[in-house]
């Protein structure tokens, strides 16, 4: 059984949210994955818009850490729920998947540590915006589907479990 | 398979465009005289039984038109976002290669991508047992694409 994070999943299916980043091709058929990663871009689109919106640094900061500080947590509760439905449907991509992710982690961990030291690193901002885009879209799109296709083949569908 | 590499880059690539921009429609041809304006060129190092270097070419329009298909915001100049979101499409198209690869006994890892200002070549003048290049289209502009590698 993975653990279910409730309160994460309840603000998705609550809010009746627009989320440009998202699309529904990147579900998999797994209700706890799906409204997890639904989550993560909407946080990601917040901290897109203002990480690019035309306001000076200091009015941005705010929601530059708000992000950081979810991404720190939810990234991590996130990736376990994920490599924990992969154990259970005994996924045979794990061990490499569950890398991608811990590279992710110390990534983001790797990022926050620097911003600490210097919060008015703009371009150091930029350059993590920019990665975490192009990472999450590719890991939902493409990595992950690789399990929804595998799930799907041995008939262990999200909905199921 | 070090004989195909050719179409293995461009097969990745293909699949990351269609996946992550939705792009369908891209073709490619041969060539060397990528003129590439003061785009991102973005050099991913090979290690391992291959060793040697892929450089992507992105100009300018390219660039932003990437980066605004995935974000859905308008660009309007190549920054410290639009470069490092480019980086790492190019660290995914080599990855993705490297994994087609290691199918075919060949392990090779890839250091993380550098960006080089464009004409900046230090590699230009090494001998490579393979060394090809190409031009890329799709309907968001061009991409320039040069792989040297050497059999180790």
């Amino acid at each position: 059984m993975i653990s279910p994070f409730k309160s994460m999943n309840n603000i998705v299916q609550e809010r009746d949210v627009c989320i440009m980043l998202w699309k529904d091709e990147y579900e998999l058929g797994v209700p706890l994955i799906d409204a997890q990663h639904k989550e993560l871009f909407k946080r990601v689109e917040s901290f897109l818009q203002a990480l690019r919106s035309a306001t000076s640094w200091d009015e941005k900061i705010p929601e530059i850490n708000k992000t950081l500080d979810f991404m720190k947590r939810y990234v991590v509760e996130h990736f376990h729920d994920e490599e924990e439905y992969q154990k259970s449907i005994n996924y045979p991509g794990y061990k490499c998947h569950k890398q991608i992710h811990d590279d992710m982690v110390n990534y983001v961990l790797d990022v926050s540590k620097q911003y600490e030291k210097c919060n008015t690193n703009e371009p150091l901002m930029q350059q993590f915006g920019g990665r975490l885009l192009a990472w999450l879209i590719n890991h939902v799109a493409a990595e992950d589907q690789l399990i929804a296709a595998y799930a799907k083949k041995k008939g262990v569908s999200g909905n199921d479990r | 398979m070090i004989d195909n590499l050719y179409k293995t880059f461009i097969d990745a690539t293909r699949n990351v465009f269609n996946l992550m921009l939705h792009l369908s429609e891209i073709s490619d041809h041969p060539g060397e005289d990528f003129k590439s304006d003061e785009g991102v060129d973005i050099a991913v190092s090979i290690v391992g039984d291959l060793e040697g270097e892929v450089i992507y070419r992105f100009p300018v329009s390219t660039s932003l038109n990437m980066v605004k298909i995935m974000s859905g915001m308008e660009f309007e100049a190549v920054d410290d976002f639009v470069t490092s979101a480019i980086s790492e499409i190019a660290n995914i198209i080599s990855g993705n290669v490297l994994t087609e690869l290691s199918a075919s006994d060949l392990k090779c890892d890839r250091l993380p991508p550098v960006q080089r200002k464009p004409g900046e070549d230090p590699n230009k003048d090494k001998e490579y047992e393979l060394k090809t290049s190409c031009h890329i289209n799709t309907s968001i502009g061009e991409i320039g694409l040069e792989i040297r590698l050497n059999r180790i």
